[in-house]
């Protein structure tokens, strides 16, 4: 009998060994090992042996919002003999997480493929033989109040649920939960910051810059912001003081936090972003209208660029490129000459007429006309 | 208490006391069931998710028939105004405490009988109403209670409530953790209703575990103890909170059972019988004296 049962084992475990060193799917496009995951050496699909959220790095949400429905029913609960189900506004919920660590303070253990649901890990029963992790009703009331708690101080269960029997039509929750969307969020022009040191007191924050000018997504910065932050129901909690290098963090993925300081701290209100003072570069003329990408190509952050004309445009010649462009029109003489014979500058601004000309200059003699 | 006459009261104890000399060579114990089963249930507490809503209070009320109110008068938060404990009417209250430094939240605080494994309320029973059962309960059996409410002095917990307001059959009211619930399979009450899953009903040993698993995972969150892990002895019920205990009002208690030093003395007066053989020898020994006394006198009395 016992020998018989060895070799089915012998049979067996090959298969099974092989099958471990096959890793399927979404799973092997990531470098991965089973400990990553399993905590035992042999998980099978009885007992999975799953490690609880070992794995913040790996999480990650690749569905947009608009693939999910804009209202889940949660009826998954079996007891609900007091409340009646909660229909939760996914859509809502989801945009006003932008701001809070995105789609992954609620789907908090989503390796990457398709979007995994609370019930999926949680069990709808609480009892259960695996109590590692809440039960379904318990992972969603953990996942719910922590926010709800903290912005409206409140925990009545009535603010989600309705008691059974006093349930509102459907389409008034429908055109409720509309209503509930997040407003607009009123973004600030600029804000100054009172710093504690000697030197610098004052950092000027111009908000709107870093949005339109800089074009960087709330989310660059508002990564994992609380609701608290502007629903705080206790003001003094607001006011902690934060250190120093928190505050540096955001600002130090752009700027130098280290040593550049007189950057963004002076002793008064520092002026908006202008890229001549700053740089010695003048954009107003002809780069007014670009993006800061255009030129700045380099992904890790903006590096300053050699403000020689051909840093750019180094395939401009005499063939094509429009002198009319800049405003003048040359007249038949000069269209001939190379660009060099005029502009001594390597910035190309002003022109040099004395070498063939004794008895004019620029701009009082002009080598064309001015466009129109 | 009520269908226990003075003569079966007797009876017993005669019977008691019959029983204990039937076996004087082993010392007695605490509970009739005193080994404890391996697989004894607890809760797990974690007192930093609680929120307060107090569904347990309304929970525990309506499953042990006291009158409870409506569940949304639950909702009420002003009663954590002042701190509360369990009483008669009450098995099980939540407190809270104000948030502290920099926690965004108050810490709020489940209080009920925490399961001694080691029962001070079985041990001081005199009458065998208490009782620490299989699944880990410690309930009390109304028809042994004579009201002698030794058992509220004993626990170090100060849970076991009187009944002062009754005047005819008053009871000894304490969480009995659900029993009669659990023994058809049910959940206690309280684990049951809780939205957010504070209480973690599990096999006592996987909840240590689990609790020690969860301190190890987040150091930040939790103070690295586990109250009722060890606590006299060890409890059913056990507790993770992310500050001091004792800012909680869980007293200090040492590892040692309670009952330990009161049982220490007992048994050792009482062991194998000796002292009171020893005092109806010395009763026995003193008339004896006397009786000879008496004996010489009435020869010398005779002699004259």
């Amino acid at each position: 009998m016992m020998n018989y049962k060895i070799f089915i084992w012998m049979l067996i475990v090959p298969f099974v060994i092989n099958g471990q060193n096959k890793i399927s799917g979404n799973h092997s496009t990531q470098n991965l090992t089973c400990s990553t995951c399993h905590s035992c050496d042999i998980p099978t699909k009885e007992n999975p042996c799953i490690k609880v959220c070992p794995r913040e790095s790996m999480i990650r949400i690749d569905q947009p919002v608009t693939d999910a429905p804009k209202i889940f029913v949660i009826n998954k609960i079996r007891e609900t003999d007091i409340y009646s189900p909660v229909k939760f506004s996914h859509l809502a919920h989801a945009e006003m997480s932008g701001l809070a660590g995105g789609c992954r303070t609620c789907h908090h253990y989503n390796p990457p493929g398709n979007v995994i649901g609370c019930s999926d890990c949680h069990e709808s029963s609480r009892k259960r033989t695996d109590i590692s992790k809440p039960d379904l009703k318990g992972a969603y009331h953990q996942q719910c109040m922590n926010c709800h708690r903290a912005w409206s101080g409140s925990t009545d269960c009535t603010v989600c649920h309705e008691l059974k029997g006093k349930e509102k039509s459907q389409t008034s929750v429908v055109s409720n939960n509309k209503k509930r969307i997040h407003p607009e969020i009123k973004t600030p022009d600029k804000i100054s910051f009172a710093a504690k040191t000697k030197q610098g007191k004052l950092v000027t924050f111009y908000h709107n810059e870093h949005i339109n000018l800089f074009s960087l997504e709330c989310s660059d910065c508002h990564s994992n912001e609380s609701c608290i932050k502007c629903h705080s129901t206790n003001k003094t909690a607001s006011t902690k003081t934060i250190s120093e290098k928190i505050k540096h963090k955001k600002c130090s993925s752009c700027h130098n936090t280290e040593s550049n300081c007189s950057s963004c701290h002076s002793n008064s209100e520092a002026g908006g972003f202008n890229h001549k003072s700053v740089t010695g570069f003048d954009l107003s003329k002809f780069h007014s209208k670009l993006d800061c990408a255009r030129c700045h190509t380099s992904k890790s952050g903006f590096k300053g660029l050699n403000n020689e004309c051909k840093t750019c445009h180094g395939t401009w010649t005499l063939e094509n490129f429009k002198h009319k462009s800049t405003g003048l029109v040359l007249d038949e003489t000069h269209s001939e000459l190379d660009c060099e014979n005029c502009h001594k500058e390597l910035s190309y601004s002003k022109p040099v007429c004395e070498d063939c000309h004794d008895d004019k200059s620029y701009p009082n003699n002009l080598p064309g006309k001015r466009a129109k | 208490m009520a269908n226990q006459s003075r003569r079966n009261f007797l009876k017993t104890s005669a019977l008691i006391g019959a029983g204990l000399t039937g076996v004087s060579s082993k010392p007695a114990k605490a509970a009739p069931n005193n080994i404890l089963d391996e697989n004894r249930m607890g809760v797990l507490v974690d007192t930093t998710v609680c929120i307060g809503c107090r569904k347990c209070e309304w929970a525990c009320k309506t499953a042990h028939n006291l009158s409870a109110q409506s569940i949304e008068s639950y909702n009420d938060r002003s009663v954590f105004k002042n701190m509360r404990r369990p009483d008669d009417k009450t098995l099980t209250v939540v407190n809270e405490y104000a948030a502290k430094g920099d926690d965004q939240f108050p810490v709020d605080v489940k209080v009920q009988c925490m399961h001694c494994d080691k029962p001070a309320c079985v041990s001081a029973c005199i009458v065998g109403a208490f009782s620490k059962e299989k699944n880990g309960s410690v309930i009390w059996n109304g028809d042994r209670c004579i009201g002698c409410r030794y058992c509220m002095v004993a626990c170090p917990f100060q849970v076991p409530a009187f009944e002062y307001g009754k005047a005819i059959q008053p009871e000894v009211r304490k969480c009995d953790f659900c029993f009669d619930r659990t023994k058809d399979g049910k959940l206690p009450a309280c684990v049951e209703i809780c939205p957010m899953e504070v209480l973690t009903y599990g096999r006592r040993e996987e909840l240590i575990d689990l609790a020690h698993q969860k301190i190890s995972l987040y150091p930040d969150r939790y103070v690295n103890n586990v109250y009722g892990e060890h606590e006299v002895g060890g409890t059913s019920w056990l507790y993770l909170a992310g500050r001091d205990f004792h800012e909680l009002q869980f007293p200090k208690l040492g590892t040692n059972p309670a009952p330990g030093v009161s049982e220490a003395i007992q048994h050792g007066i009482f062991a194998y019988f000796v002292p009171p053989i020893a005092l109806y020898a010395l009763f026995g020994g003193v008339m004896w004296l006397n009786k000879n006394r008496k004996q010489d006198e009435h020869k010398e009395a005779n002699h004259e």
